[in-house]
C-alpha cells in the first residue's frame, strides 16, 4: 500500500498534570479516507490541534510528508498542504458567506497582501469562490450574514474554507455534528468526492458515515489508540467492542 | 454605486466652495475639521475594520507632526520637499514609527493589545519634553510654510485648500483600500483572527501591517496639522488626542465608513463652537459620548441609516411628523440639560464660592445666565429646566406611539388576511 503522509510517534500532550493524549503511534496512509472514532474526551479534538499546529506536543513527533511539523504555528503546517475544520463552528460571523470563502481562497491564490489591486477585478478568485460556494450548495446563501445562516449551512462553509487551499491532507472535526439525515446524505457524498486525490482524517459520531467512508478506523481511547484497521476489522474487535461501540453504537 | 459617488462629488464640490462662504475664523475651524476627520478614519482602519483598539493613536499622529516641522526646517529652512508635499514626511514618520509600535503592540490582542498601544503613546509623551532636539522641548518647533509652484501659503484659504486636497485624496486611498485584498482580509482579522493561522495567514504580520498603515495616515493627518499651525509642540502626544480620536469616531460610527470622519469633523465644530460658550464643555462631550454609546451603538451615522430606512418603507409624509417629535425631544432634553448644567457649573465655580463665603448670612445671590440673573433659591429657576425635560418627555411619548403606530400600519398592509383572525381573537 501507500507510503504514510502523516505518521505520529510516541504522541503525548498534557495540561498541567493531566495527560490528555498519552503515546499514540499512527500512521495515516497517502490517499486513504482514515476515521478517528472514540468516545467523549478521549482526545480526538485535542488529537486533530496537536497535527494541525493549534497546540504543541508535550512529547513525540508529528511527520507530515516526511518533515517534523510538531509545534510549528499553523500558517505554516497549513501552507504545507494540510488544512482543518473546526468541531466547533469557526467562521468569520458578521461577514458573508461568500466574503467567508474568498478571504480563504486568496490566501491560496497567494494575493492576500496586495492593496494594489481591487478584488472584485480577480477573476481567478471570483471563480474559484463560486465553483466552492457551488460544492457545498450555499450559492443561494452568498450574500447571506455568515452567522446567521443555519447550523448545519455553517458546517458546510467550514467544509469549503477548508478546501480553499487545495490541501493534501485534510482534517475534517465533525463535519456532520447537527445536520439533518438528507444533509448528512449529501455532505457524505460531498465528502467522499472532495477526498478523491486527497487523504482525509476525519472525527465522526455518525457510526453510519464513518463505516461506510472510511476505508480505515482508529480507535481512540483515554488518549491511546486502541485499534486500528477496515471497518471490518474494527466491527469485529473486541476490545473496541468494550470500550466503545457496545454503548454508543446502539444509539 | 453610482449614486454615491456623485454625493461623494458633491460633497467635495461643497467642501471646496467653502472659502468664499466662511469668515476666517470659520475656515481655520474647517481646517481643523478636515485634519480631525482624516485622523478619525486613519484610527477607524483600525479600530473599525480591523478590530484593534488603539488607546494611543495620538502617538502616530504626533510623529507625523514632528516628522513634517523637521522636513520642514531641513536644509537651513529651505524644506526636503515643496511645501505641498510636506505630509509625505508625515506619512514616513507614521508609517515608520507605526510600524515598531505595530510590531511591538499586535503581538498580542484585545485588552491587552489596547494596554500596550496605551503604554507606547504614554511613553512618546512623558519622553518627548525631555528630548529636546528631537521635540523641541516645553516650547516645541516652529517653522514656516515656504512658497512653492508659485503659492505662497500665506492665506488661511490657501491652506485650506492645500488641506483640503490632501483629506479628500488620503480619504479616497482609505476607501479604495477596503476593496483590496488586503482591507478584506482586515476585516477577517476583526471578525476571527485564530481562523486566519488555519487558512494560512501570518496574523501578526498582517496585523503590523494593517497597524502600519493606520499609523501613516494618522501621520499624514499629523502633518497636515503642522502645516496648519506652522509650528509642532510635544502637547500632541497629549492623551487626550488619542481620546478624542476614540470617542469622535465611536459617535460617528464604526460600521460605515465616513462614519468617524462625519462624527470627528462634527465634535470639532462643536468644540470650536460652544468652548468659548462654556467651561464644561468636556462634560458634554462626555455626556454625548455615554448617551451615543447606551442608546446607538451604531453612533450618529447608525442612525442616520435608521430614518433612511424607516423613509424608505413609510415614506417620507408619514416618517416626518416622527422625525420631527425626535428632533423636539432631543433639543428639548439637551437644553434642559444643558440649562441645569451650566447653572451648576457657576453655582460651584471658584467666583461664587468666594462670593459666598465673604457674606455668609445673606441669602445666595443670583447667577447670569443667557443675560438674565437667576436665584438658586427660587422654584422658578428650577422650574425651567424642569419644563423642559417634562416637555422633551412628553415628545419622546408621542414619538414612540406614533412609530408604533406606522409599524403596527404597516404589519395589517402587509397581510390583510390574517387581520380577522387578530381581531377574532382580541373579542375572543
Amino acid at each position: 500500500m501507500n507510503a504514510p503522509i502523516l505518521s505520529l510517534h510516541g504522541l503525548r500532550k498534557s495540561f498541567g498534570a493531566t495527560e490528555i493524549i498519552r503515546g499514540i503511534d499512527l500512521n495515516v496512509l497517502a490517499g486513504e479516507r482514515h476515521a478517528i472514532i472514540g468516545p467523549n474526551g478521549a482526545g480526538k479534538s485535542t488529537l486533530f490541534h496537536l497535527i494541525s499546529g493549534q497546540l504543541a506536543p508535550s512529547a513525540g513527533e508529528i511527520r507530515f510528508e516526511g518533515r517534523e511539523i510538531g509545534g510549528q504555528s499553523p500558517q505554516n503546517i497549513n501552507r504545507r498542504g494540510l488544512a482543518r475544520s473546526f468541531q466547533i463552528t469557526n467562521i468569520f460571523p458578521r461577514l458573508s458567506t461568500y466574503e467567508n470563502v474568498r478571504l480563504a481562497v486568496m490566501r491560496a491564490q497567494g494575493s492576500q497582501y496586495a492593496f494594489w489591486r481591487f478584488i472584485d477585478r480577480d477573476q481567478r478568485i471570483r471563480a474559484e469562490t463560486e465553483r466552492l460556494l457551488a460544492l457545498v450548495r450555499l450559492t443561494p446563501k452568498a450574500d447571506a450574514m455568515a452567522g446567521e445562516m443555519a447550523y448545519s449551512e455553517q458546517r458546510s462553509l467550514e467544509i469549503a474554507m477548508t478546501l480553499a487551499s487545495d490541501p493534501r491532507l485534510i482534517l475534517l472535526d465533525e463535519p456532520m455534528a447537527g445536520m439533518s439525515h438528507d444533509e448528512t446524505q449529501y455532505t457524505a457524498q460531498l465528502i467522499r468526492e472532495i477526498s478523491a486525490g486527497r487523504t482525509l482524517m476525519i472525527v465522526e459520531h455518525d457510526m453510519d458515515v464513518v463505516f461506510s467512508l472510511s476505508d480505515r478506523i482508529s480507535v481512540v481511547v483515554y488518549g491511546q489508540v486502541i485499534a486500528t484497521g477496515t471497518p471490518e476489522e474494527i466491527r469485529g474487535h473486541a476490545g473496541v467492542r468494550e470500550a466503545y461501540l457496545g454503548d454508543e453504537a446502539t444509539i | 454605486m453610482k449614486k454615491t459617488l456623485y454625493c461623494c462629488l458633491a460633497g467635495t464640490l461643497l467642501l471646496a466652495a467653502l472659502p468664499l462662504l466662511l469668515s476666517q475664523g470659520l475656515l481655520n475651524a474647517a481646517i481643523q475639521m478636515l485634519i480631525a476627520a482624516l485622523f478619525a478614519s486613519a484610527y477607524n482602519l483600525l479600530c473599525g475594520q480591523a478590530g484593534m483598539l488603539s488607546f494611543g493613536h495620538a502617538a502616530y499622529f504626533g510623529v507625523g507632526a514632528f516628522a513634517t516641522v523637521h522636513a520642514m526646517n531641513a536644509i537651513g529652512g529651505t524644506g526636503l520637499l515643496p511645501t505641498p508635499l510636506m505630509p509625505l514626511a508625515g506619512a514616513v514618520g507614521g508609517l515608520l514609527f507605526g510600524g515598531i509600535a505595530g510590531w511591538f503592540a499586535t503581538q498580542r490582542s484585545g485588552t491587552y493589545f489596547a494596554m500596550i498601544t496605551l503604554a507606547i503613546a504614554e511613553l512618546v509623551h512623558s519622553l518627548a519634553p525631555h528630548l529636546k532636539t528631537i521635540f523641541g522641548g516645553e516650547a516645541g518647533i516652529s517653522t514656516m510654510r515656504m512658497p512653492a509652484l508659485g503659492l505662497n501659503f500665506g492665506s488661511t484659504t490657501q491652506v485650506y485648500y492645500l488641506t483640503l486636497v490632501w483629506v479628500v485624496v488620503a480619504m479616497a486611498l482609505l476607501y479604495l483600500y477596503t476593496r483590496t485584498p488586503l482591507g478584506r482580509l482586515t476585516l477577517g482579522l476583526r471578525e476571527n483572527r485564530h481562523r486566519l493561522q488555519f487558512l494560512g495567514y501570518n496574523v501578526h504580520g498582517l496585523s503590523t501591517l494593517v497597524f502600519a498603515i493606520s499609523a501613516m495616515f494618522s501621520g499624514i493627518a499629523g502633518g497636515l496639522q503642522v502645516l496648519s499651525n506652522e509650528s509642532a509642540n510635544y502637547v500632541v502626544f497629549d492623551p487626550s488626542l488619542s481620546a478624542a480620536a476614540v470617542l469622535n469616531t465611536y459617535i460617528g460610527g464604526v460600521q460605515v465608513f465616513l462614519g468617524p470622519a462625519f462624527g470627528a469633523a462634527l465634535m470639532t465644530f462643536f468644540g470650536y463652537a460652544i468652548s468659548d460658550l462654556t467651561r464644561s464643555w468636556l462634560l458634554y462631550q462626555g455626556i454625548l459620548f455615554v448617551l451615543v454609546m447606551m442608546f446607538m451603538p451604531t453612533g450618529l451615522s447608525g442612525l442616520i441609516a435608521i430614518a433612511a430606512r424607516l423613509c424608505t418603507r413609510h415614506g417620507l409624509g408619514r416618517v416626518l411628523p416622527v422625525f420631527l417629535l425626535a428632533v423636539a425631544s432631543v433639543m428639548l432634553a439637551a437644553s434642559g440639560l444643558a440649562f441645569t448644567i451650566e447653572l451648576l457649573q457657576r453655582l460651584f465655580s471658584q467666583e461664587y464660592r468666594s462670593l459666598l463665603q465673604t457674606h455668609p448670612d445673606a441669602a445666595w445671590p443670583a447667577v447670569m445666565l443667557l443675560d438674565q440673573p437667576w436665584r438658586p433659591g427660587s422654584p422658578l429657576t428650577w422650574s425651567v429646566p424642569a419644563l423642559l425635560l417634562a416637555a422633551s418627555l412628553w415628545c419622546y411619548r408621542l414619538c414612540r406611539r406614533r412609530l408604533q403606530m406606522l409599524c403596527v400600519y404597516d404589519e395589517q398592509m402587509a397581510m390583510t388576511a390574517p387581520v380577522t383572525i387578530q381581531h377574532g381573537e382580541d373579542a375572543a
